[in-house]
């Protein structure tokens, strides 16, 4: 007995037999897939924040402007990746709580987490995270706060070029704001599993 | 005269689930459209190029599939191929039952609702819970979705929040953000108590063997942090040749489908979690599924494999609009339904023979669709196929062609047909014994018959003097 | 579809396809048609033995019933001649659905050839002859309906720039104007309530721009939508394109 695997392929070969001729794998310039507001320079920090504002994302662009930003909300338990954590621990007074190890057992009780972007995508706002990079795939989305502390040498200007530089990494994750649904009467909704808020801060 | 089940369906509707539909359609086909004409110059041109990348990979997936079979292998990835939605079920049952596995967290795939996933699983005592939260309300209500992209876009708050209280989610409340945080707080629990997240996936490159998941709640994400194995069922079909190619697809999908930039969550997975990672899948499965599909690549109508699932054309369809997505009896409903699931139905495609005819041929699907297929087209294939293969369903309010052929290709029964026609300006059109004509009077008036008078006026009106110009000539070849 | 059409003669002898609508109803569309391709210099000749473009059979699945109407086209509009039918519903038959029915066809290169010689109206007035504005006057908001078997075609543009160029017209802009009417041949009867309700919402797009006239180059459109408002209570004007060209030369004494 054949095995399902050779029935598919035979019936595929089956089907695209009779045709004369196969469409043939056209080739195109990768710049036809840039958007009018992708942008160029070398600085991509200013464009990034602006595209990450446009998907109600919040760009920061310094360890004491987090720590405003969270003081002021009354978020004050987080996770800090342990790498990130001796640049960023001056800048938090002693009324924060950050572990530098996550529990899974208490996904609920970050209100905040901190970890590495390998990149960022200027043209949409879009924080890019990888499995070597980021210290635990769930302290990046569980907290209500997911705050991606990226190098500004590290923006690429746009979608195809992220494209260009995925790399090895078993899994890459392109985040473009906060995690968001319209299911219910088409009214937005952020938070849904994710982040309710999607931060950049720009590592200098 | 046996009439049209989706027309007999519109009248169940109520207005105000009409309403919602169409407003849902009308508000996403509109951001769309503006989204990808101030972003892009000629965004046609980038929908024919998708469609010719597309129609490339499905006219060659006989080499493209044992190609990515041996890369994903290759990327430490299990690959099984399932011919039935009974084998795509069992394959899932499978891997689960060997690895003592019961409980699956779900994430929004066409391919699990179309193989009827969920209840299989149920029935063999695993817990398989939907969570993206339309298919989650879906779920809990045992109702179907009735978008592709928007599930339970014929909801509305107040049934959701009474299912919510029914189900012990919370005192009835019908905010939606309450709504949301309640789903949150519930699908957490089961994401982190879960065994295996099953995912579809919207994209597969050959090249790389990398899956692209995209969703914007992050439940796909979700159930890939917490969980250990990850099953993908990936369609034959959803192939693309290179990585770069993916910055064409992704711009098109997120615009098409939700108008968007970009879906909030792309995810690019070639295999299990990195060894260093402490959370995510250390097992990795990809089902194939054809599920009737090379039926589909063997049929005249394989341009339909090109669909990537974006629900444009049933946003901008004026029946998809009035009817929604139940009145389609099927997973894909509206256009892309329309062709697909009579096609999925296999040598039971009698049963949906009416698909193919609900639709003006009004073409708003084609110009809409991201990849270019000719959905007008193929729904006139099927309609043939229909009538050739004598399905009840396909001429049921059709009026019969026979007579009007012959009388059309007979020039003298023409014009006697012509004259003859004005006794319907004296006879009242209720008495017209032809059923099509009360399907048109019953909203619509006549126009006057004036049948043979221009060309009357063509006999008779005075020649002009320089015998060229204005005179023209009648001839009977 | 534009690419291999074959351009008119010299001598801008055409023939005209007058369709089974006006042929059946709407003499006067027909009429006006002959009227503004003489006014611009045509010799139109009218083959007698014409019928019907086998649309509604084609749209109706029964391709053999549709297969035989078109073979008597063929055969009724043979030669070189360009062929000018007032209506892009007839017109896409002609260009694009035949070659969908004839695929397999072995006469599928006689069908195709009459594709492509085959012209909406409007479409051959601007880019047959290249006559791209248009004399006289005519006093009026225009709601112009796309017709939806244009899409794709030259015939939108082209009706809306000769429109908007006469001299006392106004093209108004509605809402959703790339929305079908709902009319769809055979749909509009095997698909009664579907349809009615998307003509009436188009009709309700329609009237909020307060239009003195509702103008396409497809009288079956016209017909529908003009129908489901007379049995509403409220009726509407409509006009072929090619009345409003020929109204438009009349009442610039052109004609």
């Amino acid at each position: 007995m054949s095995s399902s695997r050779d029935i598919i392929l035979e019936r595929v070969r089956e089907a695209l037999a009779p045709l004369p001729k196969r469409a043939p794998l056209p080739e195109w310039d990768l710049s036809r897939a840039r958007s009018a507001v992708a942008p160029a320079g070398a600085d991509l920090w200013p464009a990034f924040a602006a595209r990450l504002r446009a998907v109600n994302g919040t760009p920061v662009a310094s360890p004491d402007e987090l720590v405003a930003l969270l003081g002021a909300k009354g978020w004050h338990h987080g996770y800090c990746d342990p790498a990130l954590w001796p640049a960023l621990k001056a800048a938090f007074p002693a009324t924060f709580t950050v572990e530098t190890a996550f529990d899974r057992e208490r996904v609920d009780d970050y209100q905040f987490g901190i970890t590495s972007a390998v990149g960022a995508i200027a043209e949409t706002g879009t924080i890019v995270l990888n499995d070597r990079g980021t210290t635990t795939r769930l302290a990046a989305l569980a907290p209500w706060v997911h705050v991606a502390a990226i190098r500004r040498e590290n923006i690429v200007p746009d979608l195809a070029s992220a494209l260009a530089v995925l790399g090895d990494d078993p899994n890459v994750i392109w985040v473009t704001g906060p995690s968001k649904t319209a299911d219910v009467e088409g009214i937005l909704i952020e938070g849904v599993h994710g982040p309710g808020l999607q931060v950049a801060l720009l590592l200098d | 005269m046996a009439r049209q089940p989706i027309d007999q369906f519109v009248e169940g509707i109520s207005a105000e689930k009409r309403a919602s539909v169409y407003l849902g359609t009308k508000v996403t086909h509109e951001k769309r459209d503006k989204l990808l004409h101030d972003h892009y110059a000629d965004p046609d041109a980038l929908r024919r190029l998708a469609g010719e990348i597309k129609q490339h990979v499905v006219e060659n997936l006989d080499t493209y599939l044992p190609k990515v079979e041996a890369k994903l292998q290759s990327n430490g990835v299990k690959v099984h191929w399932a011919s039935t939605a009974e084998e795509a079920c069992a394959a899932v049952h499978g891997i689960m039952k060997a690895r003592g596995a019961t409980k699956l967290v779900k994430a929004k795939t066409m391919v699990s609702e179309e193989i009827g996933l969920a209840d299989y699983l149920e029935h063999r005592g695993i817990e398989a819970l939907e969570t993206d939260l339309g298919e989650f309300i879906v779920q809990i209500d045992h109702d179907h979705p009735s978008h592709i992209v928007r599930p339970i876009i014929h909801k509305s708050r107040k049934e959701i929040a009474t299912s919510f209280e029914r189900e012990g989610l919370g005192a009835y409340n019908d905010d939606p953000e309450t709504i949301t945080r309640r789903a949150r707080a519930f699908l957490r629990k089961k994401f982190l108590q879960a065994d295996v997240g099953l995912t579809g996936a919207n994209f597969v490159s050959v090249e790389s063997g990398r899956l692209v998941i995209v969703t914007n709640e992050g439940n796909s994400r979700f159930s890939l942090a917490a969980t250990k194995c990850h099953i993908a069922l990936v369609g034959i079909e959803k192939l693309v040749p290179r990585d770069r190619d993916l910055g064409l697809f992704l711009n098109l999908l997120a615009r098409s489908a939700t108008a968007q930039q970009l879906t909030v969550y792309t995810e690019f997975i070639s295999g299990p979690k990195a060894a260093a990672q402490p959370d995510g899948p250390e097992e990795m499965h990809v089902i194939f599924v054809d599920n009737r599909r090379t039926e589909v690549l063997a049929s005249e109508c394989r341009e339909i494999l090109r669909c990537i699932r974006c629900g444009a054309c049933l946003n901008v369809c004026p029946v998809y609009r009035q009817v929604s997505g139940h009145a389609y009896r099927s997973v894909y409903p509206g256009p892309v339904g329309a062709v697909l699931s009579p096609l999925l139905e296999g040598d039971k495609f009698a049963d949906k023979a009416d698909l193919p005819k609900a639709s003006s041929l009004c073409g708003a699907c084609n110009e809409v669709c991201p990849v270019n297929i000719p959905i007008p087209d193929l729904l006139l294939r099927l309609r043939n196929k229909g009538k050739r293969e004598h399905a009840p369903l396909a001429e049921a309010g059709s009026p019969p062609m026979g007579a009007w052929a012959l009388m059309a290709s007979s020039p003298a029964a023409w014009k006697t047909a012509l004259v003859a026609g004005k006794l319907m300006n004296v006879l009242p059109k209720t008495w017209i014994p032809i059923p099509a004509m009360k399907a048109w009077t019953d909203t619509r008036t006549l126009p006057e018959w004036r049948g043979g008078e221009f060309r009357k006026w063509l006999r008779q009106r005075p020649r002009k003097a320089d015998g060229t110009k204005g005179s023209p000539q009648s001839h009977t070849p | 579809m534009a690419s291999d059409r074959q351009l008119p003669r010299a001598d801008r002898r055409v023939m005209l396809m007058a369709t089974c609508l006006c042929d059946a109803f709407y003499a006067d569309a027909a009429r006006a048609t002959v009227e503004v391709l003489e006014h611009l210099g045509c010799t139109v000749e009218f083959p007698e033995g014409q019928t019907c473009c086998g649309q509604p059979a084609f749209n109706g699945g029964d391709w053999d019933a549709s297969r035989q109407v078109v073979r008597h086209a063929v055969k009724t509009f043979a030669g070189d001649l360009p062929v000018i039918v007032p209506s892009g519903s007839c017109a896409a038959m002609l260009t694009h659905g035949t070659a969908l029915e004839f695929e397999k066809e072995a006469d599928l290169g006689e069908v195709r050839q009459l594709g492509r010689r085959t012209w909406e109206l409007a479409d051959f007035i601007v880019n047959g002859l290249g006559v791209k504005t248009w004399p006289g006057r005519y006093e009026g908001r225009i709601a112009f309906h796309r017709s939806c078997h244009c899409r794709g075609s030259e015939t939108v543009p082209a009706a809306l720039a000769l429109l908007s160029s006469i001299a006392g017209a106004s093209v108004a802009p509605f809402g959703e104007s790339d929305q079908c009417c709902g009319f769809g041949g055979t749909f509009s009867v095997s698909f009664p309530h579907i349809s009615s309700a998307m003509g009436t919402l188009k009709l309700e797009h329609i009237r909020a721009s307060a239009p003195d006239v509702l103008v396409s180059v497809d009288m079956s459109c016209l017909m529908h939508m003009a129908g489901l408002a007379e049995k509403a209570g409220q009726p509407i004007r409509t006009q072929h394109v090619a009345q409003v060209l020929r109204d438009a030369l009349r009442n610039g004494n052109l004609l």
